[in-house]
């Protein structure tokens, strides 16, 4: 199926200065705007629009046949401007310029008209209004098209080494792969160690291995790799450029500075354990109410024949699931950042029951209660453990969901009153030496290289993907990937997966020698810039936008001056230029202005 | 059978659902070549067919097609549908597979996608993309927006009365066509092969497939998606819109009797997503979930959970004893209600989905020497170091192949298959 260019596609690619003829393809998206737009009537509107000269409907235009509609279209009809009337251009726009780039034309000369976000799904209720609105849209993109110069990508030269900050497992598994795929690699961690929250003792969940094994091996092979340079003890004093080219200001162990440069930038930052309020199930109130990760130290280091804490020998133990987690507004206290963690931490009941299984196993006079809301204990090996522990005769008590237990400290016990679910919501009172409180994940303090990087957070705090399913470990920003707990709560396999992904889309970006960027940048008319300055001031980007002095037909002057790869294409520079010297590529403030006309004329 | 054809690619595929499909783009995306062989007519897996999905509620279509139209426009990407493959085998050279390709009846290179067969054609038959649900033809194109848009005949089904032939404007059914062999030749092999539902007999006191309103919760999605096979939500027995419709969870999973002592990890979600989505679609019914625990794990996914309980979905504790019907087909469930010290009691609702759990799809792996976990599904053999890596070298696994899990999880693990792929190209150099 390879695609060689002939004859016809550079006539093609030639088109666009002909007289425009646009073709226009208004999307069912399977129901989702045809159910509430009139499809047919909008099709219909457009091709007696002016310019227009095919207009089409079809249930999915991002199916192969929507698709092979345009290259067909394009390549036998003359057509040299698409206007594709669908879903929102984040879903399809690069689908559709694919569509464009196959059958020759220069991808750009398209634009995406969203009449489902805006139309069909906003106004269910109102079925002509919707389909009024998207005609009045759907012309609207056409004036924009007819203002449409080809436009080409950016290209950019970039680094061939990737920056992982973080060496826990996800960290070092990013390392392994981008190095095993010819990448040169640094990892930054704050740290003295790698290994992350495994680099310790005790076993971990659900293969039962010895966490800082599962470390070492990882470990081992990352600082025998020559393509790995690891910077322990390091922090990271600021991170400037952009995509195939950021730098990195490395404050090294021995204090000293270095500068890291990289092609792309892979978060591994990872998670902290959850640390419960002072009083919060009586946490930090006595030594008898621990974290799970404190537990699991005091079993590690029990000797074999007693659990003790501060001394005293333990006989029962409570653990308590969803602290820090699934909290609801209202009910719980919220935390340093105002809020309650509303989400899920993924790992706690497997956790816990892992560890509660342990200890009846080492020391099956202990009395083991249990007090969760649902118990969830996913995937094929985790449910095993359930059942264990019900084989191991701990005690179960469910909460109410919108319920929280009360936890007393007596004198020698941790007094612990719950309604329990599982006897017809009594009120259950239960003594224990020991009370565990299982905590949930919460991503590590990183607001310095969130705003480095303006880097886009989830509503939980954690890095917020483009789309969970169809860019998963990608951010907003070009050029920086997510790996691991820094995006939400996984457990360890979960995690590995979730690095190796952001590998092979770290390797795939930096597999040639320049990175493509979208041209929707700010671009300057030096004929009308009269060199006033302003624009600069408005930029929000650093080093995008600045004056310069250069010779413009023959005359020395002040000029506004872009760095492509730096602008976003914003705009805010173009919104205080009066001579409209600045524009944005495919943006334009004329094609703004007719794009007004067209929606303000109906 | 028609002579061997012979192909040779970097990395063969196995199984074009979003894992395949997601492994063939980032491998090929990686610079090397990639065939991907689907026993169905069409490339998508089961993603196509569902309506919804969760946490964003986007429509399945709108993530799958645009994947399904990029792998089939990839350079370096080639898919085999209708084919199945019979064996592997490791070589000194990395593997050889022999596929065969099942006979559509029809001359792929020459047909247009015109539909005229499909429209002439006199034999209505269940349609299993609706899972039973609608009607097909006896030769049609598989749904909407399959790709290839090739129509398959079914030859079992078939008259040969002749009347797609006669209408077909380039003379392409071939009543004739054999099943063709092919031979491929690759480096690495990616299992991508997925999963099935628990089947509806697999509990007989659920009904075991006999009750007519005890739908599957595929047959479900079927109903709730945009483009599906009425439209609208009725349920099967007279076509009525259901006033109240319960799910059952845990239908063939977490249950020891049936052999599945597994949580299937997804129907909590599917349930929680549906109700939400009947709800939307039904305001008026009353839409109940009887569940053990609501495993709402993923990102987002508590979010998703809470949003539903305050739209009034009713959560309810409790385990499903039994499903019985009455006279007008209503079903009846005998639930103990946990809160209410599990007494049993009756309850009747208009349709009763079952939250059907997820079975391996292959469990023999063609041949190739493949560990599996006690359920058949393929074992990591590096679980900590490298998930998917599997115990022959050169053979990766991506998605619900290797275990339930939902499609991000799932779309995680084929991007992680595919750098052990590209990487272990790189370090072969065969």
């Amino acid at each position: 199926m390879s695609e060689q260019i002939t004859e016809k596609d550079h006539t093609i690619n030639e088109n666009y200065r002909q007289k425009p003829k646009v073709a226009v393809y208004v999307c069912h998206c399977g129901g989702n705007i045809s159910d509430i737009i009139d499809v047919k009537k909008v099709a219909e509107e457009l091709s007696k629009y002016p310019n227009v000269a095919i207009s089409r409907e079809y249930a999915f235009m991002c199916s192969s046949t929507g698709q092979d509609y345009i290259v067909e279209d394009i390549r036998n009809n003359g057509i040299n401007r698409v206007v594709i009337a669908a879903c929102s251009p984040a879903l399809h726009e690069l689908t559709f310029r694919g569509a464009l780039s196959r059958a020759g034309l220069n991808p750009y000369l398209y634009e995406h008209v969203n009449i489902r976000e805006q139309a069909s799904w906003v106004h269910k209720n109102d079925k002509e209004g919707a389909t009024l609105k998207a005609i009045s849209l759907t012309k609207a993109g056409v004036e924009k098209i007819l203002r449409q110069d080809p436009l080409n990508s950016i290209r950019v030269e970039a680094v061939r080494g990737v920056a992982i900050i973080g060496g826990g497992i996800a960290g070092m598994r990013s390392a392994l792969s981008c190095a095993d795929n010819g990448l040169d690699v640094s990892i930054m961690e704050k740290s003295g160690s790698l290994g992350g929250n495994l680099n310790r003792k005790g076993k971990v969940y659900p293969s039962g291995k010895e966490a800082f094994e599962i470390a070492n091996e990882l470990s081992k092979k990352v600082l025998s790799n020559p393509k790995i340079k690891v910077y322990l003890n390091s922090e990271i004093s600021f991170i400037g450029g952009y995509v195939g080219n950021f730098q990195l200001n490395v404050k090294k162990s021995d204090g000293k500075f270095e500068k890291v440069k990289a092609g792309a930038i892979i978060m591994a930052t990872g998670f902290s354990h959850y640390k419960p309020q002072k009083g919060e199930y009586g946490f930090g109130l006595a030594d008898r109410v621990v974290t799970l990760p404190e537990f699991e130290n005091l079993l590690e280091n029990s000797g074999e024949k007693a659990l003790e804490i501060s001394g005293k020998k333990v006989s029962s133990v409570a653990f308590m699931h969803c602290v820090g987690s699934r909290q609801i507004d209202g009910i719980d206290a919220p935390g340093k950042n105002g809020k309650v963690n509303e989400y899920c931490s993924r790992i706690c009941c497997g956790s816990i029951i892992s560890s509660a299984n342990r200890l009846k196993e080492k020391f099956p006079e202990i009395s083991v209660f249990d007090i969760y809301t649902d118990m969830r204990t996913y995937g094929m090996e985790h449910e095993k453990y359930y059942k264990k522990a019900s084989e191991n005769d701990i005690i179960f008590f469910r909460r109410p969901l919108e319920e929280r237990p009360k936890v007393e400290i007596g004198v020698e016990k941790v007094n612990i009153k719950t309604k329990d679910v599982l006897t017809m919501n009594e009120e259950m009172e239960i003594e224990a030496d020991l009370l565990v409180l299982g905590t949930g994940m919460e991503p590590n303090d990183i607001s310095d290289l969130v705003e480095y990087l303006k880097l886009p957070r989830s509503s939980d705090g954690f890095l917020q993907e483009v789309h969970p399913k169809l860019r998963p470990v990608e951010v907003a920003n070009n050029g920086i990937f997510l790996a691991g707990t820094a995006q939400g709560p996984m457990d360890i396999k979960e995690t590995l997966q979730a690095a190796n992904t952001a590998s092979v889309k770290a390797a795939a970006l930096l597999s040639s020698p320049d990175i493509p960027l979208d041209p929707f940048v700010a671009v300057v008319d030096e004929d009308k810039c009269t060199g006033c300055g302003l624009c600069p001031k408005e930029c929000s980007y650093e080093g995008a936008l600045i004056m310069i002095e250069k010779d413009v037909k023959g005359k020395k002057k002040k000029v506004a001056s872009v760095n492509p790869a730096l602008c976003k294409g914003c705009g805010a520079c173009a919104a205080v230029c009066e001579p409209r010297a600045i524009n944005v590529a495919g943006w334009t403030l004329d094609q703004f202005d007719a794009m007004v006309e067209a929606i303000a004329k109906e | 059978m028609s002579e061997n054809k012979e192909f040779v690619c970097d990395s063969l595929i196995i199984g074009s659902g979003i894992a395949g499909m997601q492994a063939a783009l980032d491998i090929g995306d990686a610079g090397y070549n990639v065939i991907m062989v689907e026993k169905s007519p069409s490339i998508g897996g089961k993603m196509i067919s569902l309506s919804k999905v969760f946490p964003t509620l986007d429509c399945a279509s709108c993530i799958t097609t645009p994947k399904m139209a990029a792998s089939s426009h990839h350079p370096r990407v080639k898919a085999f549908t209708y084919s199945e493959v019979e064996k592997i085998e490791k070589t000194n050279e990395g593997f050889e597979a022999e596929i065969i390709k099942k006979p559509r009846f029809v001359i792929e290179s020459e047909c247009i996608s015109c539909k005229k067969c499909e429209e002439s054609c006199p034999v209505h038959l269940e349609d299993e993309f609706e899972f039973g649900l609608g009607v097909k033809k006896a030769i049609s194109i598989p749904f909407t927006n399959a790709i290839p848009q090739l129509p398959v005949l079914d030859e079992s089904k078939c008259i040969r009365c002749a009347a797609c032939a006669r209408v077909c404007p380039k003379d392409c059914i071939d009543y004739l066509q054999k099943p063709e062999k092919i031979k491929i030749k690759a480096k690495t092999i990616i299992l991508a092969t997925g999963y099935e539902i628990t089947p509806m007999t697999a509990k007989k006191e659920y009904g075991g497939g006999r009750l007519i309103n005890v739908i599957s919760s595929l047959q479900a999605e079927r109903l709730l998606a945009p483009h599906g096979p009425y439209g609208k939500v009725l349920r099967p027995s007279d076509g009525k819109i259901p006033d109240s419709i319960a799910y059952v969870q845990c239908a063939g999973s977490r249950d020891e009797s049936i052999g599945i002592p597994y949580c299937s990890r997804v129907c909590c979600m599917y349930a929680v997503k549906q109700a939400m989505l009947l709800s939307g679609s039904l305001p008026l019914s009353e839409i109940t979930i009887y569940y053990m625990d609501i495993r709402a794990f993923g990102k987002g996914y508590e979010q998703f959970y809470n949003q539903a309980r305050a739209m009034g979905i009713n959560f309810v504790k409790a385990k499903v004893a039994k499903i019985t019907e009455d006279q007008e087909h209503n079903v009846i469930l005998r639930i103990d209600k946990q809160e209410e010290g599990s007494v049993p009691m009756e309850v009747k609702h208009d349709m009763v989905v079952l939250s059907q759990g997820l079975l391996p799809s292959n469990k023999n792996f063609f041949g190739l020497n493949i560990e599996k976990n006690e359920y058949d599904f393929v074992a990591s053999s590096k679980p900590d170091f490298s998930p998917a890596l599997t115990s022959t070298e050169g053979v990766f696994t991506a998605g619900t192949a290797c275990g339930p899990k939902d499609i991000p999880d799932t779309i995680m693990e084929a991007g992680s298959a595919a750098m052990e792929a590209v990487n272990y190209l790189k370090s072969v150099k065969i």
